[in-house]
């Protein structure tokens, strides 16, 4: 698919609304075309009448035009505008549920490369871009192609075949340009966009390693390279915005010169006595009206690289257009799918991220219940990694983890995520309520459950001297949390899941010992009563009784 | 062309020379135009690239960390680049569409009384509504702005969020429900809109119809005049061609107000854009005296600081108070402390990055340049080479970048550095742990040959047994080359390790064994 036609498809979805707008901009022009026409020709057929020298002059029929089509104008630009928004609005709320699914379904390593908050904030720009097409482009050429034919038809209608043959001539010059602006200016604004993408990583560098610039002195050429890029940009920017502008006037200027010409033709067509004078008049006014749907047309195909860039940034990430989604994004548990029991066995396992040189290798345990394991060990040796696979989030390089007998990536994903609750070292909040939060996947807990849970990590006693209780709001990114606190949220929020196999990494970290320590004597029947991993660095704070597995230097 | 018309039907004289001056006219028009919008252009980019430029020096001048309390990396890129443009977008065509309405109305409105002052008379009193109704609706849709205000940036920023939560969200089973969410938010999010959207484009509705309706009065005025029926004023003077001077002059008389209703949009981008630059383009609010070298005291002393006291722009509290130290060349220093009680800033100010509020910071000239590890080790786009030859002073080999890798705890085989040197790290391609990265910045600084070491926390992202053979490699070779090492750390095993150890708690120096 290419990028145009995955713009057409994407706006094929709101079809009727952009068809309406489109329709409406058509009526706008059309309206002020007949405004301007109709006020010439009434004006000089009441010059000639005033006179003497028209006879049977009705005046109030086109007085009522002249009013109606002001009246009209109005009114189709405020629809206009309205459902053009309208279209685009829809569209680009369809887009962003299309992105966040095609996102949800991208392999999870490539998934994660969208946590940078940056790549977020470049997708969210160029959804964004995608709303100049139909306002800018597409509306535009279809609504003057409209007015001109209703034009070029009515001259045809009142005068010689030169009268329409010069409107469409003048339409078809407008359109010869466009198309050739939109072949010189796609690839420059295409470029654009590229070019200030790559600003965009340069300005992270400078303003995110200031620290390590400023001491090994080379803020120096980070600037002069930021200066060269501004100045490039610059150069760019202004040429792309000067030739647009500039495309705008010279169409105007077409379409002025045509209005003379056309006037220079029914003058003589008037001497002639083929037409009346007040024909005459109109006749070039109508060709002058042209003016506002013509003159937008080349600038604007000049600039359409940028939303065509967008869109091709969009398909690269996974995006199809919105109405072709497929599949649910998370397949739904089919009662057959149930493990029979939650048996988790590793065996001859290895993981890491290259098979030719695995972080741990050779391991091979059985979790039980009562006892649950804990695995320590230097940072960097793979704990974490272990965890992952463990989860079922990464393939092993060899050897299994078996749930019931079975290997984990043999599970469907609901469940596997049903009896595997995994708690990493990292906690996320969404920013929404507490409730929010801890009912996510399950809608069905009561108020008193998660009181409950709330109540085990002793967040319960602060949220209800807050006053707003469950429907706190946690904040952007949990900006209303500590670490502390979030952290026994997201202990909160695997309590409520209540999976037969759990796997925590550094379940306690920031807290303070002592909370540590009630925290765990409450939780440690919750462990023992299932098959329980915890990844620690201080094994010591943990029961005796525990099973311990050491990651040494080396692997296993 | 008016006149030309006028000619043609009433016989009176030539036609085609008034024509040749119309043809004339269009093209004068358009290039004017087309210089008008040049130059709004050039004055756009000269304000901006001022503003990048600016930008960038308050940056330097504030240095590290005030820049960090002034948002984090990525807003100061959208301040320079998103920002920035909006700011531009108000010269490049608020400014001269508020030219343009003050000015041609006005010669307009001369030209057209001097033909009808009637017809004159009836423009004159339809502009003055514009505004008013404008300002009126303006007002509204403000109102609704503002009360929407911080719904509407939830809901836009929903998306944002749930992305981030894409891990947490799969675990709980509640993607295809986030999804869904999402829509939602989106849809509710364009119903927001709408109804803001609405009223402001009423306003514009407005502004079109009164101009609507007076070109048509202006155009059935002049019918009936010519006419005869108009029995008042200079209706009786009124010819074909004034009265057609007057109606083509209508539209063109409307048309600077309704660029100006369109740019509005820009003036209302640019007062936020400069809400939000404004504060961050401030000088930082501490007003002590810049560091000076150190030229009449003796060369073992490095740094010096003398009754240093430092306060964060909002906080009353100063974060460090009455601090003495000093420091000689070759000490291996540890700055411990609970968190909070300054370890930071005393590390920012001997690197520079902060001035004192009141007395004085002198350094060595073996201070300068010095090597910086923060708690997460910055790597810039680029190669691992790149990345490693950033504080080297001269072009190291290749196998000196290896031996500095291998002291650093990260050998060149690694399987994350699948291209060794070459292998490409930095904002794109995460690749490396933030423990990897940490090394990284090690192997860095004793690339750099610097003879003073700022380490602040360096090895919170390392587990204990790593942390403790890279330090025992490092203050190795810092004594060996004569390096003198400020680390500010929490970890016991760190601080065992150093000669000298200074407390800080609540900004004051509680104890400094040092000899």
């Amino acid at each position: 698919m290419s990028d145009l036609s995955f713009l057409r498809q994407l706006f094929r979805r709101r079809r009727g609304w952009t068809t309406l707008a489109y329709l409406l901009m058509a009526l706008t022009w059309s309206a002020a075309i007949a405004l301007l026409a109709l006020s010439g020709w009434f004006i000089t057929a009441a010059a000639l009448a005033g006179a003497g020298l028209l006879l049977g002059f009705d005046l109030f029929t086109p007085s009522a035009g002249i009013r109606a089509a002001a009246l009209l104008r109005t009114l189709a630009r405020y629809g206009e505008r309205i459902v053009g928004h309208e279209a685009v609005l829809r569209v680009l709320a369809d887009l962003r549920s299309a992105s966040f699914a095609a996102i949800a379904r991208l392999p999870l390593a490539d998934q994660r490369r969208m946590r940078s908050g940056d790549l977020q904030q470049r997708l969210l720009a160029d959804i964004d871009t995608l709303d100049g097409v139909p306002l800018r482009i597409t509306g535009p050429l279809v609504a003057a192609a409209l007015a001109v034919l209703g034009a070029a038809g009515l001259a045809g209608w009142l005068a010689p075949w030169p009268a329409p043959l010069l409107i469409a001539g003048a339409a078809a010059a407008t359109l010869a340009a466009s198309a050739v602006a939109a072949h010189f200016g796609q690839p420059r604004s295409r470029a654009l966009v590229e070019r200030r993408s790559r600003e965009r990583v340069a300005l992270l560098d400078y303003f995110g390693g200031l620290p390590e610039l400023l001491a090994y002195r080379r803020t120096g050429s980070y600037e002069a390279d930021l200066r060269r890029r501004e100045r490039e940009q610059a150069r760019a920017v202004l040429l792309q915005e000067r030739v647009a502008l500039s495309a705008d006037q010279a169409v105007q200027a077409v379409v002025a010169l045509g209005a003379l010409a056309m006037l220079a033709l029914a003058l003589g067509w008037h001497g002639e006595g083929q037409i009346s004078a007040p024909v005459a008049v109109l006749l070039a006014l109508m060709t002058l009206g042209l003016n506002e749907a013509l003159s937008s047309l080349p600038g604007a195909l000049w600039r359409s690289g940028e939303s065509l860039q967008a869109a091709s940034r969009l398909r690269r990430l996974g995006v199809s257009p919105p109405g072709t989604e497929g599949p649910p994004v998370q397949p739904f548990c089919r009662s057959g799918d149930r493990p029979a029991d939650a048996t988790f066995r590793v065996e001859d396992l290895a993981v890491g991220f290259v098979e030719q040189a695995p972080l741990l290798s050779g391991l091979a345990f059985e979790v039980e219940v009562g006892r649950p394991l804990v695995i320590h060990g230097a940072s960097g040796r793979g704990k974490t990694t272990l965890l992952e696979t463990l989860a079922g989030e990464r393939l092993p390089l060899a050897g299994s983890v078996a749930l019931a007998g079975r290997p984990l990536e043999q599970w469907p994903e609901p469940v596997r995520y049903r009896a595997i609750g995994y708690l990493p070292q990292q906690n996320t909040l969404l920013d929404d309520t507490v409730a929010a939060n801890l009912r996510l996947g399950l809608p069905g807990l009561s108020d008193e459950e998660l009181w409950a849970a709330l109540d085990t990590v002793e967040l319960a006693d602060p949220l209800r001297r807050e006053g707003s209780g469950l429907d706190y709001r946690t904040g952007e990114r949990g900006r209303r949390f500590s670490g502390g606190q979030a952290r026994r949220l997201s202990l909160a929020w695997l309590l409520l899941r209540d999976p037969p196999v759990v796997l925590l990494d550094e379940p306690f970290a920031g807290l303070d010992a002592s909370l540590e320590e009630r925290i765990l004597a409450r939780v440690t029947p919750w462990l023992q009563n299932r098959r329980a991993v915890l990844v620690t660095h201080a094994p010591e704070r943990l029961p005796e009784g525990w099973a311990r597995l050491a990651i040494g230097s080396g692997g296993q | 062309m008016a006149w030309s018309i006028h000619l043609a039907f009433f016989g009176e004289g030539e036609v085609w020379p008034w024509l040749g001056l119309a043809v004339l006219a269009v093209l004068l028009r358009h290039g004017l135009q087309i210089l008008r919008d040049w130059s709004g252009q050039q004055l756009a980019f000269a304000v901006r690239a001022d503003l990048r430029e600016e930008l960038i020096a308050t940056a330097t001048r504030l240095g590290p960390v005030h820049l960090s309390h002034r948002g984090h990396s990525g807003s100061w890129a959208s301040r320079y680049q998103e920002q920035v443009d909006a700011l531009a977008g108000y010269y490049a065509r608020y400014l001269p569409a508020l030219g343009l309405t003050v000015a041609v109305p006005g010669l307009l409105l001369a030209a057209a009384f001097s033909q009808d002052w009637v017809a004159g008379l009836l423009l004159l009193l339809s502009a003055p509504l514009i505004p008013v109704f404008m300002a009126l609706i303006g007002m509204g849709s403000e109102q609704i702005h503002q009360a929407q205000q911080e719904r509407q940036n939830r809901l836009s920023g929903h998306f944002l969020d749930r992305l981030r939560a894409l891990d947490l969200l799969r675990r709980s089973l509640a993607l295809e429900a986030a999804r869904h969410d999402v829509a939602k938010a989106a849809e509710d999010y364009r119903r927001l809109s709408m109804r803001v959207l609405r009223i402001a484009f009423l306003s514009s509705a407005v502004m079109e119809f009164f101009s609507a309706v007076a070109i048509g009065l202006v155009a059935i005025y002049v019918g009936f005049a010519l006419l005869g029926f108009v029995e008042f004023g200079p209706a009786g003077e009124l010819t074909l061609f004034s009265g057609l001077f007057v109606l083509l002059l209508a539209p063109e008389y409307f048309q600077p107000l309704r660029q100006f209703a369109q740019s509005y949009h820009d003036r209302a981008g640019a007062i936020a854009a400069a809400a939000e630059l404004a504060p961050v383009l401030q000088p930082p609010a501490v007003t002590g005296q810049r560091s000076e070298p150190l030229a009449t005291v003796s060369d073992t002393a490095l740094v010096e600081l003398h009754n240093v006291t430092v306060r964060y722009e909002a906080d009353a509290q100063p974060a460090l108070y009455g601090l003495q130290l000093h420091i000689r060349r070759g000490e291996q220093i540890a700055v411990v402390g609970p968190s909070g009680s300054g370890k930071s800033t005393l590390l920012a100010l001997c690197a520079g990055f902060i001035q004192p509020e009141s007395g004085s910071v002198t350094t060595g000239a073996a201070a300068r340049p010095f090597a910086w590890i923060g708690q997460r080790g910055h790597l810039f786009h680029g190669t691992l080479r790149e990345n490693l030859l950033l504080g080297a002073p001269y072009n190291s080999s290749d196998a000196e970048l290896g031996d500095a890798m291998a002291s650093a705890g990260l050998r060149l085989d690694d399987p994350t550095l699948p291209q060794g040197l070459d292998t490409p790290i930095g904002e794109d391609s995460r690749g490396l742990s933030g423990g990897q990265a940490q090394r990284v910045a090690l192997a860095r600084a004793l690339l750099s040959r610097s003879l003073f070491w700022l380490l602040d926390e360096p090895t919170s992202a390392l587990d204990p047994q790593t942390e403790e053979d890279l330090l025992t490699r490092l203050l190795a070779h810092a004594r060996e080359q004569g390096i003198t090492v400020l680390v500010a750390t929490h970890q016991e095993s760190v601080y065992r390790r150093l000669g000298r150890i200074v407390r800080l708690a609540d900004g004051q120096l509680q104890e400094d064994n040092g000899v």
